[in-house]
């Protein structure tokens, strides 16, 4: 087998010579700071100097620290809210966007639903602060025409924790809606036709077929955010404030205090690894529970 | 953060020969500066400062690699020019590597892929770590056999004492005079109203509440704020008002936090009442200090509590936008405590040190010592000749337009050498908001787990409390849980 493979390799040689430059790329940027990461995460971290082994030292101070754990449940709490919440918006932008007749509006519509994602956090985030602000944040002026409020969104816990999901919904929607509307337009229009003269109203024809027919781009989207869901940063570090921060604060951003502001490397490394493998883990039982690969089109 | 204090400088070169200054003032918000009296230049300083300098001057092929997170240009272009000035003042090449962003974790990544520096700016709090790295070269002889270091009135030696570690070691030498936050009010209001300056919890009290009512702002009556503040970045002023101490303090070997003790329950009541009444910033939990800034600047609300030297910023900014505005902010000594003292909080310091790797740690102290000369004070506060400033054949200075945009800021607007006196002049109100850092101000004691750690726990009980969301005496005995469940503090 390994010679077959090695004689198809030379076959197309020019070919595997073309991904050269991106494994390279994977292996200096991504792969070789991994492992200098996990070596880290077994020593005494120091900037300068000897680092000495320590062992498992660095993961059982992880565990049995209590902060790691509320970060944890911050994150599941947020990223599981990202994930569940989050899943059919771009669904029914999707299909909705698939509807419209008429070009212009369907390009126009389509646009400004993808524009949120291409902005960074930074933006957006300083954006929903100003939008949220109990004096004269927009949100809370429209609420008080109908004497609600003022609602403290990001420095009430329970309200900050929804905004920290509801927020990443709508920016990335979007760009998942564009992903589930390349794979609509790609379904044959004769399974339509063949639909519509059988009788099938306009909602039966996308409850029956086009819903369905989405499931393999639902799996994608859907392990794309599972890879992500322990990984959720730039929201939470942008918007949390003193307040909320131990409600909202996530693993990357604790990563990030304890790597950064304490330099404690080792550390940080160790909680990065727990990720890692916590996220290949999520992974592969999702994997292995839709049946990923096998019916992917 | 800028500062400055008024000295004389000598004419712009390599020598710091002469003891005559002049002071020039140009139209616009300069013309606003004090001319300051001239003292005279200590001998021994200039004697020191002469011998340094022509030691350098007589040196050939010494390079230096700075890591530097405010020292430098305002862009890439201009480090250059920086380095340049440098090399042209000292001999040294320089090669300043100024990152614009993310400067610790420059210097994180730096320092542990071996990359050699001869000089890394940092702050106290950062220092801490390197030292307990191991990462930092032991300064305590070079500053101890240094004359231009040890002479107090370059460096006041009572100030030294902030940068001692155990064993009575220094790691470091202060790269500029770090000032304090104080409590920053709307002069011209006060004038308008008649009222003096507050120096008590109640007069501020009164003083806002006569802001919001009596309006001289010209917002409508009810409509100004009285506070202002980003987070509870800074509640010291009023703190203050109680006796507390900012930061850890040692009680009988225990580390306590005042700000989590019973002691500081009436100012959180305070601070609470003023939300309440509508006095405080309803946004003051998610603002920045750029919108704190904003506030005060647009008349929008009468006291800030913010660095000294943006008191001179504040003035500076609204006098250039508009030379005819009646804007004044002044800082002031407030809140006086039970026994009449006022305590503010102080600046970490920020400091020049030398990694143990240095390539040549001899030129880098060389270097330090340099930056506290008149050369040296000009190039870090007035910038590039020919580039921020022009000097006459008169010796007069005058900034140029660029000049006048970078603020006389190049990473060291306020130093401490008393022997200096900014041939531009000062920022209104600088100066006095300096006396009051120098009478107030109070080093906190806060160490590497004070931002990451502590500040959320009180940040958050003392938001809650303001808020309403916790009586004062529930948000103190909750910070008190959560620091001991986190051994923060001791029982």
């Amino acid at each position: 087998m390994f010679r077959s493979t090695l004689r198809q390799m030379m076959q197309h040689k020019a070919l595997y010579a073309m991904m050269l430059p991106v494994i390279a790329y994977f292996a200096i940027f991504v792969y070789y700071p991994l492992y200098e990461g996990a070596i880290a995460s077994f020593q005494e971290f120091k900037l300068l100097g000897a680092r000495p082994y320590v062992g498992w030292e660095n993961y059982e101070t992880v565990w049995n620290d209590p902060r790691f754990w509320q970060v944890l449940r911050n994150t599941l709490i947020i990223g599981g809210g990202i994930l569940v919440l989050g899943f059919l918006p771009p669904i029914i932008i999707a299909v909705a966007l698939n509807e419209l007749r008429l070009m212009l509006a369907k390009k126009f519509t389509q646009t400004v639903v993808y524009l949120p994602h291409l902005f960074s956090w930074v933006v957006v985030g300083g954006m929903w602060i100003y939008l949220l602000s109990p004096s004269g944040g927009l949100v809370n002026e429209l609420l008080n025409l109908i004497d609600v409020g003022p609602v403290r969104f990001l420095t009430n816990a329970t309200w900050a924790r929804v905004m920290m999901i509801v927020l990443p919904i709508w920016k990335d929607a979007g760009y998942a809606a564009i992903i589930y509307l390349a794979s609509i337009t790609a379904i044959s229009p004769s399974i339509y036709e063949a639909a519509r003269i059988d009788g099938a109203s306009r909602f039966q024809q996308v409850r029956q077929i086009t819903i369905p027919l989405l499931a393999p781009t639902m799996k994608v989207v859907f392990m794309l955010n599972i890879l992500g869901l322990l990984r959720i940063f730039d929201q939470i570090y942008v918007m949390q404030n003193g307040v909320v921060k131990r409600q909202v604060d996530v693993l990357m951003t604790y990563v990030y205090d304890m790597g950064i502001q304490k330099y404690e490397v080792g550390y940080a490394s160790a909680v990065s690894m727990l990720v890692l493998l916590a996220t290949l883990g999520m992974t592969a039982v999702v994997w292995t529970l839709t049946g990923f690969g096998k019916d992917n089109t | 953060m800028t500062h400055r204090l008024s000295r004389r400088s000598l004419v712009g070169g390599a020598s710091a020969l002469g003891a005559g200054a002049a002071l020039s003032y140009r139209l616009g918000a300069f013309a606003q500066a004090t001319p300051a009296a001239t003292p005279a230049v200590d001998a021994d300083f200039l004697a020191a400062s002469d011998e340094l300098i022509a030691t350098l001057q007589g040196q050939s092929g010494k390079k230096l690699r700075i890591l530097s997170a405010v020292v430098g240009g305002k862009t890439p272009e201009e480090d250059a020019l920086f380095a340049q000035e440098i090399q042209r003042l000292t001999n040294i090449e320089i090669d300043l590597v100024h990152p614009t962003a993310d400067y610790g974790q420059k210097m994180l990544a730096d320092l542990a892929a071996g990359v050699q520096y001869d000089l890394i700016y940092t702050n106290k709090d950062t220092q801490d770590v390197l030292v307990d790295q191991e990462v930092l070269t032991d300064l305590t002889d070079r500053i101890a056999n240094s004359a231009i270091l040890q002479n107090p009135t370059v460096i006041p030696t009572a100030e030294w004492d902030m940068l001692k570690y155990d064993g009575d070691k220094f790691y470091s030498v202060f790269q500029k005079f770090e000032g304090s936050r104080m409590l920053t009010v709307r002069q011209d209001w006060l004038d308008q109203l008649g009222i003096e300056a507050p120096t008590t919890l109640d007069d501020v009290y009164t003083t806002m509440v006569a802001f919001r009512d009596q309006d001289p702002a010209g917002n409508g009556a009810g409509v100004t704020l009285g506070l202002s503040t980003a987070g509870t970045y800074d509640i010291q002023p009023f703190m203050s008002s109680e006796g507390i101490l900012p930061g850890y303090v040692d009680v009988d070997g225990k580390r306590t936090i005042p700000y989590a003790t019973e002691a500081a329950i009436p100012v959180y009541e305070w601070l609470a009442k003023l939300y309440a009444e509508g006095l405080y910033d309803p946004n003051f939990a998610t603002a920045t200090t750029a919108d704190m800034r904003n506030l005060f600047m647009t008349n929008k609300v009468g006291f800030v509590t913010y660095w000294d030297t943006w008191v001179g910023l504040f003035n500076n900014t609204m006098l250039t936008e508009d030379p005819d505005t009646s804007f004044v902010a002044k800082g002031i000594a407030a809140c006086a405590g039970p026994d009449g003292k006022v305590i503010l909080n102080r600046g970490q310091p920020s400091v020049w040190t030398i990694p143990v790797n240095a390539a040549d740690p001899d030129t880098a102290f060389q270097f330090i010592e340099w930056w506290n000369t008149f050369p040296g004070i000009t190039v870090g506060s007035l910038g590039i000749l020919d580039n921020d400033y022009t000097v006459d054949a008169d010796g007069n200075y005058a900034l140029t337009e660029l000049g006048k945009e970078h603020g006389m800021d190049h990473g060291d607007p306020t130093p401490y050498n008393s022997n200096w006196v900014n041939p531009i002049g000062e920022l209104p109100g600088l100066k006095e908001a300096q006396e009051i850092t120098k009478a107030h101000g109070y080093l906190a004691v806060a160490g590497p787990q004070w931002s990451p750690d502590v500040t959320p726990i009180l940040d958050e009980f003392i938001i809650k409390a303001i808020l309403g969301d916790l009586s004062p005496a529930d948000a103190v005995s909750s910070m008190n849980e959560a620091l001991l469940g986190a051994d923060l503090i001791d029982g």
